[in-house]
């Protein structure tokens, strides 16, 4: 495992995502406003650039006819059909042992966020 | 009758026990529910224009003309012909009478079509039910008011013949809806199942028979009527009715089968996509299908039997469907000819299995 400089601290405002390219791989850089993500920026479904789809919450499980937003600036929405991943674990939401993106891990040091691979 | 055609019965049939789910019994005449329904009524009998409305001409009549009893008589109103010219030729161990009249939810006048609904109930009670321990019944309702129909239910659905709740799939606005729940409550309350058949569309009150307008010919009409359950089961799926009634089982008859591998698929892809708008739905749409929903096979698909076969896993079959006649209909399917279609796994849950779970018929009824 390697660790690779990504974003200074503050350069990501919160709820953006930077994407670079890291060792052949394009990854998303993602800020919640506590925590950087670092999610790779492809869909499982049909390799869209996942990471340029909107970081935004969802509706939580409910009643019918009921809903309730949750999980605000948890969920990314891929750009082409839709389908919502957690950036926490990069599972689909609808068919989360089928569906994951990788995550990987990522930490703060010297002011600069670090990615692991 | 002739004698050599009541000896003619299917090995296939033959081996498993035959559940038909689509059996039309109906009236001698509109004259039959005069004991059944108010006075205030009965000057409408007499006239045909005001019983059901109809807007599109047939060129080939409902009924099967060599179905006629005799006497002047429609088909399908005459119990002990029916048990002869169906129930017996086809060694059927037992019919599922899904009645006639359905039409009444297209009536502009709700408090009318119930009347008749319950009317013809009594009469099928009175007259189809006593004649042979193979029928089993179905209380009609009229859509238009879903209390009044959940009344109806709750005043028929423990007589011990009764199986099932039936209306049609035309209807003003999608069966999802809450204001339909009235209907799901008792029908799931009196421990009966929901059979949606095909009629009505187009007629009366109810939309145009095509989703872009009204066709020009019956045959135009009759190849796109699966819009219709489509649309039916898409509107209590995505509405989560199966979420607030998990213990309701819907049957939609008449429609055909291959239209839902088709929606199944559909949905789930759509779903994966959409799911933020029916946070209520817990697993796949086509999960809630094959575990809640089942379908008749008349009027069967006829491609090549490798086709259809296929068609029939897409759909789970050995789950999902359930054999019908439509019998005395035109359209109506023979168990030899659907049956003999299928390999043995899949014959014998179409032909009894699938529908004796349903209706919670034991496997030693099969009357064989």
């Amino acid at each position: 495992m390697a660790k690779y400089q990504a974003a200074e601290v503050g350069e990501i405002d919160k709820g953006s995502c930077k994407i670079l390219n890291i060792e052949g791989r394009s990854i998303g850089i993602y800020f919640d406003g506590e925590d950087y993500h670092a999610i790779r920026n492809v869909c499982p479904h049909e390799q869209a650039e996942l990471c340029k789809g909107k970081f935004t919450g969802t509706t939580l499980p409910s009643k019918p006819h009921e809903y309730i937003l949750g999980m605000e600036g948890e969920i990314l929405v891929c750009p082409w059909h839709g389908w919502e991943f957690h950036v926490k674990t990069g599972k689909s939401l609808v068919q989360p042992d089928r569906y994951r993106i990788k995550i990987y891990d990522v930490s703060i040091e010297d002011n600069k966020v670090l990615v692991h691979i | 009758m002739d004698s050599s055609l009541v000896k003619k019965t299917s090995k296939s049939s033959l081996k498993h026990g035959v559940i038909d789910c689509d059996f039309h019994q109906t009236l001698k005449s509109f004259q039959d529910l005069k004991p059944y329904m108010p006075r205030v009524w009965w000057p409408r009998l007499s006239e045909p224009e005001a019983t059901l409305p109809i807007t599109i001409y047939k060129p080939i009549p409902l009924s099967r003309r060599d179905a006629i009893p005799g006497e002047g008589l429609p088909p399908g109103s005459d119990p002990e012909y029916a048990k002869v010219d169906a129930l017996d030729r086809y060694n059927i161990s037992k019919a599922i009478l899904t009645g006639s009249l359905l039409t009444v939810s297209a009536h502009n006048n709700p408090h009318y079509a119930a009347a008749v609904a319950s009317a013809f109930n009594d009469y099928t009670l009175d007259h189809w039910i006593p004649k042979d321990d193979r029928f089993f019944a179905s209380i009609l309702i009229a859509t238009q008011d879903p209390i009044e129909a959940a009344k109806e239910i709750d005043r028929l659905g423990s007589h011990p013949r009764v199986v099932q709740v039936i209306c049609t799939v035309a209807s003003r606005e999608p069966f999802g809806q809450r204001r339909f729940y009235p209907i799901y409550e008792a029908v799931v309350r009196n421990n009966l199942v929901l059979a949606i058949h095909g009629g009505g569309e187009g007629d009366g009150i109810n939309p145009p028979i095509s989703a872009v307008g009204t066709p020009t010919t019956n045959f135009e009409r009759h190849n796109i009527l699966a819009i219709h359950h489509m649309s039916q089961l898409n509107s209590m799926v995505c509405e989560g009715v199966f979420e607030t009634f998990p213990t309701l089982k819907v049957i939609f008859v008449e429609g055909g089968l291959a239209w839902a591998p088709h929606l199944m698929w559909r949905m789930d892809k759509n779903f994966m996509a959409m799911r933020s708008e029916v946070p209520w739905l817990k697993k796949k749409p086509s999960e809630y299908i094959v575990e809640h929903c089942r379908f008749t096979t008349q009027p069967i698909e006829e491609p090549s039997n490798e086709e259809l076969i296929q068609m029939l896993r897409m759909m789970r079959a050995e789950k999902t469907v359930m054999f019908a006649t439509d019998y005395p209909h035109w359209d109506n399917d023979t168990p030899t000819f659907v049956l003999s279609k299928l390999p043995e796994d899949l014959r014998r849950r179409v032909a009894y299995e699938n529908a004796a779970e349903l209706y919670g018929f034991s496997v030693d009824e099969r009357g064989i």
